[in-house]
């Protein structure tokens, strides 16, 4: 996505390399895929709902989102469903620097609906939660991926959370891919594999 | 090694104490020497001062009773000198805010664009505000206005500065959030980066409206209008009654304004 420049090597989003591309084209295909961080990266200061909707600035023209009373009704709607898809409509307007890390992460999930993207990346989405809020933000991120059409890619360091959430698991090790296949046809060996000679590496 | 050369080069062995002790004493006398000067320099003279002393008393005597005369042009001298921060310090926020996302680093969009911004923040710091004052007395005229304007250029070389400062010292999680959901420049900079350092800059600005009253005192004595150019006119009539008036009203205005803004910057969460 462009957070951090590649050294090397092809990124392509739905069919568009994104190295190539700057200014408007590059936000043109950022708006494509929706990102859930590994820190919940929220506005503090902006309320629940207020965040949900940032996720469609992207499509806004600059004189509707020089201020969130500007935003269209549309938008405050669908922030709005996208908030009560996560399960959060009752704390709309509650400041984000007051929710619980696994709230402000299911705020960011309902950020990535609400931007309509046509697939949410998911980098390490339930490393700083708690076991509970992380099993609630991972079971929510399946649903969404089974009930909304949208290609949902998590990258986990649990394997019993990956094997018990994903529908396909693939293993990385030393740049390449070690397996590709249905979480019940991964072995705990292969998955043994992955961590065995250095913890930090996918 | 020996340990007789090990001992040389120990720290407290006698050759490296005696270089310590000569650098001692020649950076003390460099200290002495700079305090001489600036002494001789000045003029300072505390036999001057004690014996002048009865002058002191004589001066601040005439002072009392204060000539309440003056008291209703004072006042109104004092709410132009007000006006004139009010203004000047206004003007600065706005450009503040357009400028602040060229000159902070972190989210300036080039190379560019940073550099000019952080020379046009330089450059209005390097002008003293009494030189642009007089410059804009002769630009616009005798009017406040000109005072106006040498506050806004005075106060752009310092709040930008602090503004991109205090973004490119914010986390920047939130602000990279944004952009990699495809908004634009200015939005991520009204959605991602305002509301984190709002506070700070609220803080920032009424601390410079406050710093600027003051300033604008100082500016009003060089004719720009206010209360500062009253005080200057009864200095040199020798009208030390009407300079008390006049100062109670700078006293109450300079404290009312800091108040104001200490009470302000204390409500902002």
């Amino acid at each position: 996505m462009r957070l951090i420049e590649p050294d090397g090597g092809e990124v392509t989003l739905c069919g568009v390399g994104l190295l190539g591309c700057g200014g408007e084209q590059l936000r043109a295909a950022r708006r494509q895929a929706a990102m859930v961080f590994q820190q919940v990266l929220v506005v503090r200061r902006r309320t629940a709902l207020e965040n949900v909707a940032f996720g469609a600035l992207g499509e806004l023209p600059l004189r509707r989102s020089l201020s969130t009373r500007l935003f269209p009704a549309e938008i405050r709607a669908r922030a709005l469903d996208s908030l009560e898809r996560v399960g959060l409509a009752d704390l709309a307007a509650q400041r984000a620097s007051t929710l619980s890390g696994g709230q402000a992460q299911r705020v960011a999930v309902a950020r990535a609906l609400c931007q309509r993207a046509r697939v949410v990346l998911a980098d390490e989405p339930v490393a700083s939660l708690d076991p509970r809020a992380a099993e609630s933000v991972l079971s929510l991120l399946a649903d969404v991926a089974h009930n909304e059409n949208l290609g949902v890619l998590v990258v986990l360091h649990q394997p019993e959370l990956a094997r018990r959430f994903a529908d396909r698991l693939v293993g990385f090790l030393d740049g390449g891919i070690s397996f590709d296949r249905a979480p019940t046809d991964v072995t705990d060996d292969e998955i043994e594999t992955l961590y065995r000679n250095d913890d930090d590496e996918r | 090694m020996t340990s007789a050369e090990l001992a040389r080069r120990a720290p407290g062995s006698d050759r490296t104490s005696r270089l310590h002790g000569v650098r001692w004493l020649v950076a003390a006398a460099a200290i002495v020497a700079l305090y001489v000067h600036a002494w001789r320099d000045t003029h300072v003279s505390p036999g001057e001062f004690v014996s002048s002393f009865p002058n002191l008393v004589r001066l601040v005597g005439e002072m009392f009773p204060p000539d309440w005369s003056v008291l209703h042009a004072s006042v109104w001298a004092g709410v132009l000198t007000f006006d004139t921060a009010l203004l000047g310090t206004t003007a600065a926020f706005v450009v503040a805010l357009l400028l602040t996302p060229l000159a902070a680093r972190n989210i300036s969009p080039n190379r560019a664009l940073y550099e000019l911004s952080r020379a046009v923040i330089g450059f209005a710091r390097t002008i003293p505000l009494w030189v642009s004052g007089l410059l804009f007395l002769v630009v616009v005229g005798p009017t406040p206005f000109a005072g106006v304007l040498a506050l806004g250029v005075e106060t752009i070389g310092v709040l930008p500065k602090l503004y991109a400062e205090t973004v490119e010292e914010m986390d920047m999680g939130p602000v990279d959030a944004l952009r990699v959901s495809g908004a634009r420049r200015a939005q991520v900079f009204i959605h991602g980066v305002l509301p984190s350092v709002a506070p700070t800059f609220v803080g920032l600005v009424i601390y410079r409206m406050d710093s600027n009253v003051r300033s604008a005192l100082i500016l009003s004595a060089f004719g720009a209008g206010g209360i500062g150019f009253l005080l200057f006119n009864s200095i040199e009539l020798f009208q030390w009654a009407q300079v008390s008036t006049e100062l109670i009203v700078v006293f109450v205005l300079v404290l009312a304004v800091e108040r104001v803004s200490i009470l302000v910057r204390s409500r902002i969460t």
